[in-house]
């Protein structure tokens, strides 16, 4: 009994801990993002409530000496980047993970082939793209080798997760529709593919995620246009503001918005599972 | 008809399936008899064309398709998982094969609707159409299973032990339904089960397969009242198979000598039928043309109709003998009382050293 309570008290005190450091650096950028501007700094205290570091964003504040974040276009192009490195990463995996269901000379070392490409350090695998695009005489630009790299990073992930779920996989429904006259083709379209769509979303968000604030790698192949946390981290060269934290809080309501969406997706592709797995053996009538 | 020709399918070299030559004609119900690991899933698969084999070919009404996919066969397979689509409607399920197979896909959604409705109604679910799978009991399930593939108008319907994952009670009924849906529908069935009588109870004709190979090709009831080999005799679970040798004056089994019937001098395995056996006092002599052997007593089970009495044989095994109670009272002796079992010797099966059953004097006369 006494254990029990000592065990109990020490889970909480972990458990506490673990979201003070989850959510604490949130809540502070929270709080800071509201400070009073263009005269206060990212410190305490706050000197007075305000939210002109949100106008600021958006260009709506009184001119001051503070620029404006360069973010526009670079949010555009890490949007157009992640998404596309997500398309790409999520259907490559998924055709992977498929060839990976039945065993072909080689898969072994496939296998690892596929997922180095989020084991090598990103700093080295940046570098050396710029030189081989240097050497070939390519431009870099984020939406050429960057995006490569981007792909390279995010799609043993999206293979991983896929091959996770077609472990679970029961073949036998394919093979029910082969024997119903329907190709191999359709069948996946038509059975296979419904049955797996939560493990490809699953898939899409982490590519996604993944791109959107994947630095290293850009750092070093993006070319001249730089992505939001590249663009982000110029900032911070020169001086921190306030209107950084703004921002931050509106990436990851951003966020939050794609997290709910999932949500909701998974949410009703589990109600319908479990509305196939409610079958109760009974007599039949 | 379809021909199957020296099928044979190994598996890293051990063989599932070896050399298996058979003709399933139109409009039969055939049933695949094996105990587990006798291949009898692999046969249905390399028909269905879910396995390659290694050698022989198939042929279905005189068109090889030996190595035609899946999907290009015009055979039904019904899997003992019933694999329905969980994410379709079963109204959807039946109609699948219909709207997206590769040859002659019904576009017309109205002949889809009728065919699938009068489908439904053949197999008696026609208030459940809208349902999803996970909504429904296993007998339904394998209705739906069943109907899903029927729409489609195989040329065969290959089973794998459809009944296999129902209660005992819903199994009895659905043997019924599916000779009664099969007869309407004309079309051939090839069930696999490893349930002996199931395997009797439906099939015209039965094959048992043993280690890969068609021992044995026949009616169900010649099947019983003869099996071909001692592992078909063993499979049925009907018969006390006795081991031992044939001597000058009978079959050595352990220490008891035992009549053997006509023309049987060459027999290694001797075989009573359970219903055939009876149990009388010990120490009598055998009626003329009976054999009797010693036997204790164990105990006895009460199966409804009949009685199944259990007794020691002197090299320690288990003798049987079934009673029907339409035929006598049950009577009970106390644990380890000796008694003495005895049969006719013209009911007696023996089988050579390779196995196979001797025709003797009273088989010949039968067939």
């Amino acid at each position: 009994m006494h254990h029990l309570k000592v065990t109990r008290g020490a889970l909480a005190v972990y458990t506490a801990l673990f979201i003070l450091f989850l959510y604490g650096p949130f809540v502070v950028m929270g709080i800071l993002s509201f400070q009073k501007g263009p005269e206060g700094g990212p410190q305490f205290p706050i000197l007075e409530w305000s939210t002109f570091w949100y106008s600021h964003i958006f260009g709506f504040a009184p001119p001051s000496r503070i620029a404006p974040l360069p973010i526009g276009q670079a949010l555009t192009r890490s949007l157009t980047l992640a998404f596309a490195t997500m398309v790409v990463s999520t259907i490559l995996g998924t055709l992977t993970a498929q060839a990976f269901r039945t065993k072909f000379r080689g898969s072994g070392v496939v296998f690892y082939l596929v997922v180095l490409g989020m084991m090598v350090p990103g700093v080295l695998l940046g570098l050396g793209m710029a030189l081989v695009a240097d050497q070939l005489g390519v431009a870099r630009n984020w939406w050429s080798t960057a995006f490569v790299l981007h792909v390279v990073y995010t799609f043993p992930f999206a293979f991983l997760v896929m091959l996770a779920i077609f472990n679970r996989f029961d073949q036998s429904v394919e093979e029910a529709a082969w024997a119903l006259g329907v190709p191999p083709g359709r069948t996946f379209r038509k059975v296979t593919f419904p049955m797996i769509f939560p493990g490809v979303l699953s898939a899409m968000l982490f590519a996604f995620t993944l791109s959107y604030d994947e630095f290293p790698r850009t750092l070093f192949t993006g070319g001249p246009n730089v992505t939001m946390p590249l663009a982000i981290y110029g900032t911070f060269a020169v001086e921190i503001h306030p209107n950084l934290f703004a921002f931050g809080v509106l990436t990851t309501l951003f966020s939050f918005a794609l997290l709910t969406v999932y949500g909701v997706l998974m949410g009703a592709s589990v109600r319908r599972a479990r509305l196939r797995a409610q079958g109760v053996q009974e007599d039949i009538a | 008809m379809m021909e199957l020709t020296g099928l044979t399918r190994r598996f890293d070299g051990v063989p599932a399936v070896s050399d298996v030559t058979l003709t399933v004609r139109d409009d039969e119900y055939l049933t695949l008899l094996g105990p587990s690991g006798a291949g009898k899933s692999t046969l249905l698969r390399l028909i269905a064309g879910l396995e390659r084999p290694d050698s022989g070919s198939i042929r279905l009404n005189g068109e090889d398709i030996t190595h035609r996919p899946t999907h290009t066969r015009g055979l039904g397979f019904v899997q003992q998982s019933y694999a329905l689509f969980p994410h379709i409607s079963v109204f959807d399920n039946v109609a699948f094969g219909l709207r997206n197979r590769l040859v002659d896909p019904v576009t017309d959604e109205t002949g889809v609707k009728r065919r699938v409705d009068a489908m439904l109604e053949l197999v008696g679910l026609s208030d459940l159409g809208q349902r999803m799978p996970g909504q429904l009991s296993g007998g339904q399930k394998q209705r739906v299973s069943l109907a899903r593939t029927l729409v489609t108008e195989p040329k065969i319907c290959l089973l794998d032990e459809p009944l296999g994952a129902l209660d005992a009670n819903l199994r009895e009924r659905m043997t019924v339904e599916l000779r009664r849906i099969r007869e309407a529908l004309g079309v051939t069935f090839m069930h696999v089960t490893g349930n002996e009588a199931e395997a009797l109870a439906m099939g015209d004709r039965m094959i048992v397969l043993d280690r890969g190979r068609a021992v044995m090709i026949d009616a169900p009831d010649t099947v019983y009242a003869r099996p071909a080999t001692v592992a078909v005799a063993k499979f049925l679970n009907a018969y006390n198979v006795l081991d031992g040798k044939a001597e000058i004056g009978g079959f050595r089994h352990g220490d008891v000598l035992l009549p053997l019937p006509e023309g049987a001098a060459r027999a290694a395995h001797y075989a009573v039928r359970y219903d055939l056996a009876s149990i009388e006092p010990a120490g009598g002599a055998p009626a003329p043309g009976r054999a009797a052997m010693p036997a204790a007593f164990i105990a006895r089970e009460f199966l409804g109709s009949r009685v199944v009495y259990f007794l020691h044989r002197p090299d320690g095994g288990v003798f049987e003998v079934e009673r029907h109670l339409s035929r006598s009272d049950p009577v009970d002796h106390p644990k380890d009382a000796a008694l003495t079992v005895t049969w006719a010797v013209d009911d007696v099966l023996a089988f050579d050293a390779s196995g196979r059953l001797i025709e003797t004097r009273r088989l010949k006369g039968a067939a």
